[in-house]
């Protein structure tokens, strides 16, 4: 007779991620690097907000391009002469802490003052894993339709910033990006929300100003 | 779509707690999954399933516990068990049941838990424990 016994665990497995995002955080901070996670859908624009910013703030900045193929956003990043170190996910669909942690041992962490971290394309996966970064900016367009919001709820929630880009073609995409940010209103309402047209440069100076506000805090 | 990187995770947790446990076979664990989790239990159940064959886990009964979202209310200060307006979404959109308002802390329902494990044991280590 064999003797069948009950194992209590409670064992988390998201705590490893959250433990080295707080270990990652650490890092940044004795470096005094502000981090900012770019997340978003695919196209919507991260990687061209990400080349604005470097061009027109006046910091020191270093990228980290996550993608499940990080090459070809990392080699647009790589002709602003910033550090740049690709991250590539492979098979899976978010950047995680444990990815973060070894790009910030190969960045440069004491000569830059900003981290920009372009997540992999997806409003879903990157949710549950934060990296450390100190906000989270969710970029998403016209383009994916203007029920992308409602459809999507979790990612909104725990923004710390909403860009909606795209908003020159609305119209030919018969988006209503007013309604966009109603819906993320309705989920976030503190949150702001920027809308651009990264195109013609539109909404840019708005998030500069935001991101400098959230790096006095 | 990362249920394929969890379900690794959590074979390897119970793996680890079944050896620790002199365990000679894992009959059932019972994971919990926040109600808003981005994971899908139907996915990680047949995942967790595909990844335990040729170990100790294997044939093991895997029973997911979903874990209700509670809340805390900026607006009204309510605290506990949130309205969960499902629809056909898998993610509810949330709610406060007081006051109906969104502007809210979430405080449970994003679990990732391996709860408990039941394990077989031969008789000398029955004896010895």
């Amino acid at each position: 007779m064999h003797k069948i016994a009950d194992i209590e665990i409670q064992h988390d497995i998201m705590l490893a991620n959250r433990k080295l995002a707080k270990k990652n955080q650490k890092i940044l901070d004795n470096a005094n690097v502000f981090a900012v996670d770019f997340l978003g859908a695919i196209g919507s624009g991260k990687t061209s907000l990400i080349e604005k910013l470097i061009q027109e703030m006046d910091y020191p900045v270093a990228v980290i391009a996550g993608d499940v193929i990080s090459k070809f956003d990392a080699g647009r990043f790589e002709k602003y002469n910033v550090p740049v170190i690709g991250l590539n996910t492979g098979k899976e669909c978010h950047l995680d802490s444990h990815l973060v942690e070894h790009a910030l041992h190969d960045l440069p962490l004491d000569e830059v003052d900003i981290l920009f971290i372009e997540n992999v394309g997806n409003l879903i996966c990157p949710v549950d894993f934060d990296l450390g970064s100190h906000i989270r900016v969710v970029v998403i367009s016209v383009s994916e339709g203007d029920d992308t919001v409602e459809k999507h709820p979790l990612i909104f929630k725990d923004a710390d910033l909403v860009v909606i880009n795209k908003v020159d073609i609305a119209a030919a995409v018969g988006a209503d990006e007013d309604k966009m940010v109603e819906d993320v209103k309705k989920i976030n309402p503190d949150v702001q929300v920027i809308k651009t047209s990264l195109k013609e440069n539109k909404g840019l100076s708005e998030i500069i100003e935001s991101l400098h506000k959230f790096m006095a805090e | 779509m990362h249920e394929l990187s969890m379900a690794d995770a959590i074979v390897k947790t119970v793996i680890e707690a079944a050896e620790k446990n002199d365990a000679i076979e894992v009959l059932e664990v019972t994971v919990e999954l926040g109600q808003i989790t981005l994971l899908n239990p139907e996915q990680l159940k047949f995942m967790l399933e595909v990844l335990s064959e040729d170990t100790i886990v294997s044939g093991a009964k895997f029973n997911m516990e979903e874990v209700p979202v509670e809340i805390e209310c900026f607006s009204c200060g309510f605290k506990g068990k949130a309205d969960t307006d499902e629809l056909d979404h898998y993610v509810p959109i949330i709610n406060c049941p007081e006051c109906e308002e969104r502007n809210l802390n979430i405080t449970a329902g994003r679990e990732c838990n391996v709860k408990n494990i039941k394990i077989e044991k031969s008789d000398e280590d029955a004896q010895d424990s």
